[in-house]
């Protein structure tokens, strides 16, 4: 870096124009419109482009509102759920095929498949597959003798159903990276505690899963960041229903400001919804420097 | 570690069964008429019903309304907006690696998180804003709004993949080409961008997965003739009956892309590109 720096010091303008078009739409794309929805958001905004200055109605509004805290409340838990899931189900996985003996790459594509549908898609394989009257799963679960199952017209059926459609495309994420990351592992101390004698569930949690704790926070971080956004699932298989009981913010939001054309509310509702996301990216950040510091000092050297 | 294999097999198999099963489904259906869809669930092709094209004749021939137009969207839209992110993304990665930069209290470190940092953000805070700013500009259902705005959304992911790319080409190959008499840009191009190759490959297929992917920012910032492929499936599952075996064809058509995407990182960088890129 020093070297390279003294090699064009001089002409210090190019560097300048090289970062300059991230940085141009940093301002456009991110920090006009953040300001610009904090400003709509504390005004009556109307999608017809009429609006005065109502201070913070909105937010008092909206959180008083049972309909946002239900889809405030809906994105919390999808985003614990399913990251939870995904991460627990992706570190199964990972593991069980680092030990097969053969057969990995062709586990490791086959298991990748889910995440090359686009999320559209997804929505509506499983809104198809949990059909009640021509969908397999009601098809299966009718000649194993159980009830049927209002799939997308009760409450805890439908969140049921988002769940498993997340969790079926965004395992294979966490799957990836836990893979690669075991893979990437010093084999030595496994084998000296294999040695010792340590086998099955304790060489797992005293060895494996401590080298494994950087890129379990970064797949969960990465993975939690895209949670607080789900809207394309929920979009086409409930459409945020029965009523509004499986909505998340960003459907509410979409629903109030483009569709209602209530733009001020919907505003107050992204930047609630931010400042969220940026609470638990924070705490997860703190908690991914203390899970690498942990393993520099675990395996010095190796880190590096 | 190589005991209970058949407990490990049973648990893979089942795993396999849930990843593949809806796979399976929508291949199927994409080949079904409409009575072996609402006649009860059929799963076996020349078993249980015989398969038709009939959902791909529709979709290529006169009935598939905008089908081949918003196709062509989705391909354009992601392919430029990839392009544009992996050239300006590299320049500023480029930047990043190799200069010093002190913008107030902000050093390279610092940029780079700043840069990367927007993705937290969820896209629909800047959406409905950048809806009304579309408006303003006349880019709203505009193919150069949607091109800028997927760029927005990938810019971010490509510096932050092609910093350590670029770090890790020895600076001395870049003093040896200007010993040789070349310019810092054709230092760039000739020996630069070529070493960080399979870098801008990531960067671009990354970026086009993200933009192929998305469907808020369709949703809201076109309503006619900048729409892309998952509006059109919007549109065939609002009707009152859904099209089923149309859309499970679309889905197929959508996956290629993503498809192709996922082979080719895993094939020559998941490792560098997730875990050397995350540091």
């Amino acid at each position: 870096m020093a070297q390279s720096a003294t090699l064009v010091e001089r002409r210090g303008w190019h560097k300048h124009v090289l970062l300059s078009p991230p940085l141009l739409f940093f301002a456009g794309f991110t920090l006009f419109p953040l300001g610009y929805t904090i400003y709509v958001s504390l005004s009556n905004w109307s999608i017809t482009g009429a609006h005065s200055f109502v201070g913070l109605d909105n937010y008092v509004r909206i959180l008083g509102s049972n309909t946002f805290r239900q889809s405030y409340l809906n994105t919390i838990v999808f985003a614990v759920v399913t990251v939870l899931l995904q991460y627990l189900l992706g570190l199964a996985m990972a593991v069980l095929v680092y030990r097969s003996t053969f057969g990995q790459s062709v586990l490791r594509l086959l298991f990748l498949v889910p995440m090359m549908f686009t999320p559209v898609v997804v929505g509506f394989v499983w809104k198809t597959m949990f059909d009640p009257s021509y969908g397999p799963i009601s098809f299966f679960m009718d000649r194993l003798g159980l009830p049927a199952v209002p799939w997308f017209s009760e409450k805890l059926p439908a969140m049921t159903t988002i769940v498993i459609a997340d969790v079926w495309q965004w395992t294979p994420f966490m799957f990836l990276i836990l893979f690669a990351a075991l893979r990437s592992l010093p084999t030595a101390p496994l084998e000296a505690a294999m040695v010792d004698g340590a086998s099955g569930w304790r060489l797992f949690f005293d060895h494996l899963w401590p080298m494994l704790l950087p890129a379990s926070v970064t797949a969960i971080l990465l993975r939690s960041i895209e949670a607080f956004k789900l809207f394309d699932v929920v979009y086409l298989t409930t459409g945020g229903g029965p009523g509004v009981q499986t909505a998340t913010v960003t459907l509410s939001a979409y629903f109030t400001g483009i569709r209602s054309g209530d733009l001020g509310t919907a505003a107050a509702m992204t930047v609630v919804l931010l400042v969220t996301v940026l609470i638990s990216t924070t705490i997860l950040l703190r908690i991914l420097a203390w899970a690498s510091a942990r393993r520099s000092r675990r395996d010095l050297g190796e880190a590096a | 570690m190589r005991t209970g294999g058949w407990t490990r097999r049973v648990i893979l198999f089942c795993w396999a069964l849930f990843a593949l099963g809806p796979v399976y489904w929508t291949l199927i259906t994409a080949f079904k008429r409409q009575v072996d869809i609402y006649d009860g669930p059929r799963f076996i092709p020349f078993v249980d019903f015989k398969p038709t094209l009939q959902a791909w004749r529709t979709l290529f021939g006169d009935g598939g309304g905008g089908f081949l137009h918003m196709f062509w969207n989705s391909v354009m839209f992601a392919t430029a907006s990839s392009a544009l992110s992996v050239l300006l993304g590299g320049f500023a990665a480029y930047g990043l690696a190799r200069y010093r930069y002190s913008y107030g209290p902000m050093r390279n470190d610092d940029l780079s998180f700043l840069i990367v940092s927007q993705r937290i953000m969820p896209p629909i805070v800047s959406v409905l804003a950048l809806y009304l700013i579309f408006i303003n500009l006349r880019l709203l259902d505009n193919a150069a709004g949607m091109i800028l705005a997927y760029t927005a959304m990938n810019l971010p992911l490509a510096v932050y993949l092609l910093r350590s790319f670029f770090e890790a080409i020895p600076v001395e190959l870049e003093q040896a080409a200007a010993l040789d008499g070349y310019p810092p840009w054709q230092r760039l191009a000739r020996v630069v961008f070529p070493l960080a190759a399979p870098g801008l490959a990531a960067a671009f297929l990354l970026s086009f997965f993200f933009a192929w992917n998305d469907f808020l920012f369709s949703l809201i910032l076109s309503f006619n003739k900048a729409q892309t492929l998952p509006l059109y499936i919007t549109y065939l599952n609002t009707q009152s009956q859904p099209l089923w075996w149309q859309i499970s064809a679309v889905g197929l058509v959508a996956l290629i892309p993503p498809a192709i995407v996922t082979v080719v990182l895993d094939r020559f960088m998941a490792r560098q590109v997730l875990i050397g890129g995350i540091r």
